[in-house]
């Protein structure tokens, strides 16, 4: 039976359940509430990120879902940065739909989707200097030099020299 | 549905007043009103709130980031304010609930606890979903970062019922557990009660116990303090009630039934409503009440159950009192005690006033005697107790104890192995009365039973191997299978040793039959006729394993017979050069026929008797002294022999010591058995086999000493006698006097010596 998904801008998706389900949040609600043909609102998430989320849990309806008190299997998980060829082709986007993925996964309860946006993210910060990173993220140097003298030694541990 | 307008959410940068507001009218929607049902629009909006509330990252104004950013290294997370106003809404919520319930009682308030149990549980799982953000991010923080008292929101919601509304209830005169207790005890007083509803208050107990350290654990603290104990404590007042009235009201065999009731009644409850832990304490306490605080009572009933062989209550008592330690033991004794005095009695009631009977005791009647109480109370032991280890062990105690000893036997230890052999020998003849294969099989599966219990299993031995040795030599055994079965189930009992002799008696039985045929053909070979018309057979019988003794006195081997004893003596010698023969006339037999009378008699005689009635071929008169000349036999036996064919009527004695051929003899058969025991050698037999027995017994204490002193080198003096002891006892038991004797006899051979300067010290000498 298919449900019926509103975006905050108001646009209608009509999927599978089965695909709608790999969002726990809708998988919790549908349990709790119960089925009925109710459109169900998706406050925090647009029509183009949904349809780029709904790809993917489209292609990995049949996975099995991450249960969550598996702490080994989850440790596993985190540890590496490899991500499969689809889902690297998958998010292979620009940086705007790359953080509104994100978002959407973290509000949505996917959390294999998280994983493979913020994974993406790590790839994309390895091996560049805080310079480069800045420059990459758009992001504006706030410390004083003395602060960032302070970081630098307390992170000295960190660089890979 | 909801019906009414739903309030418009809050933007995602609300502030904590107008977040919550809109928050805890979802939140009282679900824990109050959830029958109203929630649409999908109000969850989403719920849960969106609550989501972008926790991902803010604004400052406004309060203090929550500062305070935040000082410890922690991470991002600050939102939370905490949301969580503090949950736990404000449960304790109002609780509080209400708590009012209402004060004026409740009994099974009332059990009814509303039910009722607000379910429906708060309910409503906070939904309300712990909504909150799955909060869960997971900062609840998940603060608990990382050690903080106690910091719950998933479902368990705070447990937690919150517990502090404002259980603890509140039990507190007063621990109403709620009373309440149960009541309901329990009106179901023990026979009546129907709403389980269902029990089950669900007990349950919430168990829910309720929250393990500190890991709230997945369930920890059952709450159940045991606030049910369990108190349950225990009714329980055992009320079964101590219960089963004192009962008893002073009713037997113990109606008590049995009653205690084994309520047992299973409270296993039954358990499945139905308590927590399966509680089993263990429960049954205990159950089995301390209702049996060990009895359990002398029903020890002092026993004797009277097994009295009246009443098997039910006997196997109910077994049960009840195997549950508690040490419960059987005194059982285990009074059984042990009854089957001696069993047994005794049996014994008692045949031997007669008195003695009467001792002398002429049947073995079969004695022996069947022994089996019947034996086998009543094995029965007793397999249906009643289960065939337990212990009882099995009294009754075999019990019947060792009346088999050996017993009005029959006296002091004898010899009395009952020889009734058993002679019972097994008149199972083992022809003519018994057991016709068919598989009841003798039986039978003599009984006689092992016996056995088994016999301590002096050497003086069986050797009354079975002479009985043997009767019903080969005189060919009156039953079947060939039916003597290696009963020889096999010997030698399982005792070893290859204990019957190797026995065995060595068949061997020797069946190499005299090819004897005999190797011999007649020879002859026939030979052509050689200084034999006569007679027909002659064989046994050649190991000395070392048959219990057979020379004949005590000369004898005239008649010359009828001579060229035939010569010739084998030659053909034996020829072939075995070096064997010692040895004839024994005492055990042959033969047959004659008659040639002086009209009707033509074969008469079956011993070779003693062969030897008189064959002077008769040339003398119809002869007189004791020409009789004791010609055969060689001594004048007592003689004298005997010639009255038994006098009373025969072949022989007639008219005059003092002159023996005539009675020319008119007649007899209904033509075969006439003459050979009958002469009641002289039947009683040396009995003293024989004793005499035999205890001959052996200083060998095997003998033999005994000398292996252990062989294997040991040193030993002290009773250090030796009790290994000696327990070696042989399998045997017989050995007398200790007869031990010192053998030791006294080894030091003289000098098998073993004194050692220097001690006195119960022995060596062994090589």
């Amino acid at each position: 039976m298919p449900v019926l998904l509103v975006t905050s801008d108001n646009e209608q998706f009509r999927v599978e359940k089965v695909v709608a389900q790999r969002s726990v949040l809708i998988k919790n609600m549908l349990e709790d509430v119960g089925e009925s043909d109710q459109p169900i609102p998706l406050p925090n998430v647009t029509a183009p990120v949904l349809k780029k989320v709904l790809e993917y849990c489209d292609h990995h309806q049949t996975d099995p879902l991450p249960t969550g008190d598996e702490p080994s299997a989850d440790e596993s998980r985190k540890r590496t940065t490899d991500i499969s060829e689809w889902d690297q082709k998958f998010i292979t986007v620009d940086q705007e739909m790359l953080f509104e993925i994100i978002l959407a996964a973290n509000y949505l309860d996917i959390k294999p989707l998280l994983d493979v946006g913020c994974k993406t993210v790590a790839n994309m910060i390895k091996g560049k200097s805080p310079e480069e990173i800045r420059k990459l993220f758009n992001i504006v140097n706030d410390f004083t030099p003395e602060e960032e003298a302070q970081i630098k030694k307390e992170n000295e541990w960190a660089e890979d020299r | 549905m909801a019906t009414k307008a739903e309030t418009p959410m809050p933007p995602a940068n609300a502030d904590l007043q107008t977040t919550w507001a809109y928050l805890e009218e979802g939140v009282d929607h679900i824990m109050t009103r959830l029958r109203d049902g929630i649409s999908y629009s109000k969850y989403m909006n719920l849960y969106t709130v609550a989501y972008n509330y926790c991902v803010s990252s604004r400052m406004h104004g309060n203090l929550d980031s500062s305070v935040g950013l000082g410890g922690r290294t991470g991002a600050n997370l939102m939370g905490s304010d949301l969580y503090n106003n949950l736990i404000r809404y449960f304790v109002g919520h609780l509080t209400e609930l708590r009012n209402t319930s004060e004026s409740l009682v009994d099974e009332a308030l059990l009814r509303y606890y039910a009722r607000e149990w379910d429906r708060y549980t309910t409503g906070a799982n939904y309300v712990n979903r909504l909150f799955t953000y909060l869960n997971r991010h900062w609840v998940k923080r603060e608990k990382d970062e050690g903080r106690k008292n910091v719950y998933q929101v479902y368990t705070l919601a447990l937690v919150q019922w517990k502090i404002n509304f259980f603890i509140h209830v039990q507190n007063k005169h621990t109403k709620l557990a009373s309440a149960i207790l009541k309901l329990i005890e009106s179901q023990r007083n026979g009546e129907t009660i709403d389980q269902g509803l029990v089950k669900k208050v007990i349950d919430s107990f168990v829910s309720l116990g929250l393990d500190e350290s890991d709230t997945n654990k369930a920890s059952l603290e709450v159940y045991k303090e606030h049910f369990e104990a108190p349950f225990i404590a009714a329980t055992e007042k009320y079964y101590k009630t219960e089963s004192d009235t009962f008893l002073a009201e009713n037997t113990v065999s109606d008590y049995l039934k009653r205690a084994e009731e309520r047992l299973r009644e409270e296993e039954d409850r358990i499945e139905r409503y308590l927590n399966a832990n509680t089993r263990k304490i429960l049954i205990q306490k159950c089995e301390h009440v209702l049996i060990r605080e009895h359990s002398e009572k029903m020890w002092d009933d026993f004797q009277q159950l097994l009295d009246y062989d009443k098997d039910e209550d006997l196997q109910r008592m077994y049960a009840l009192l195997a549950r508690i330690p040490e419960g059987l033991e005194p059982l285990r004794k009074k059984f042990e005690e009854h089957v001696k005095r069993a047994g005794q009695q049996a014994i008692s009631k045949l031997v007669g006033e008195g003695g009467a009977n001792i002398d002429n005791l049947e073995p079969k009647v004695y022996v069947d005697a022994l089996l019947e109480v034996y086998r009543k109370n094995q029965h007793t032991v397999q249906r009643s107790f289960k065939s337990e280890m212990g009882f099995v062990a009294a009754l075999d105690k019990a019947c060792r104890d009346f088999v050996n000893r017993n009005s029959a036997t006296g002091t004898s230890t010899t009395k009952s192995p020889e009734l058993l052999a002679k019972h097994a020998d008149a199972l083992l003849r022809k003519n018994n009365k057991l016709a068919e294969e598989g009841d003798l099989e039986d039978a003599l599966n009984q006689v092992m039973v016996l056995f088994k219990y016999i301590d002096d299993k050497d003086v069986f031995q050797t009354f079975y191997t002479t009985k043997l040795s009767k019903r080969l030599i005189h060919g009156v055994s039953a079947s060939d299978e039916a003597e290696a079965s009963m020889i096999s189930k010997l030698k399982d009992a005792c070893g290859f040793e204990y019957t190797n002799k026995l065995q060595r008696m068949f061997t020797d039985m069946s190499l005299s039959k090819d004897l005999t045929d190797q011999f007649k053909e020879r002859i026939e070979q030979s052509g050689d006729a200084t034999g006569g018309d007679i027909n002659f057979s064989i046994m050649v019988l190991g000395t070392n394993f048959w219990p057979l003794n020379a004949p005590p006195h000369e004898f005239v081997i008649p010359r009828e017979i001579l060229p035939t004893y010569e010739r084998f003596t030659r053909y034996y010698q020829n072939k075995h050069s070096g064997r010692k023969l040895t004839w024994l006339w005492n055990y042959s037999k033969n047959e004659l026929r008659t040639n002086y009378l009209n009707q033509k008699y074969i008469l079956m005689t011993s070779s003693h008797q062969m030897a008189v009635l064959i002077q008769y071929n040339t003398n119809d008169t002869l007189s004791l002294d020409e009789l004791i000349t010609a055969t060689g036999i001594t004048k007592d036996l003689l004298v005997q022999m010639l009255n038994v064919l006098v009373k025969a009527k072949i022989l007639i004695n008219e005059e003092t010591d002159q023996y005539d051929l009675n020319p008119n003899f007649k007899s209904k058969k033509i075969r006439v058995n003459l050979n009958l025991p002469i009641k002289a050698e039947v009683k040396a037999e009995a003293a024989d086999v004793l005499k035999a027995v205890d001959e052996d017994r200083k060998y095997v204490i003998q033999a005994t000493i000398v292996r252990i002193m062989k294997a040991r080198k040193t030993l002290k003096n009773q250090a030796l006698i009790a290994e000696v002891v327990s070696q042989i006892s399998q045997r017989f038991t050995p007398k200790i006097g007869d031990i010192k004797k053998a030791i006294e006899t080894l030091l003289e051979k000098e098998y073993i010596e004194r050692a220097e300067g001690q006195r119960d010290t022995y060596n062994y000498l090589a």
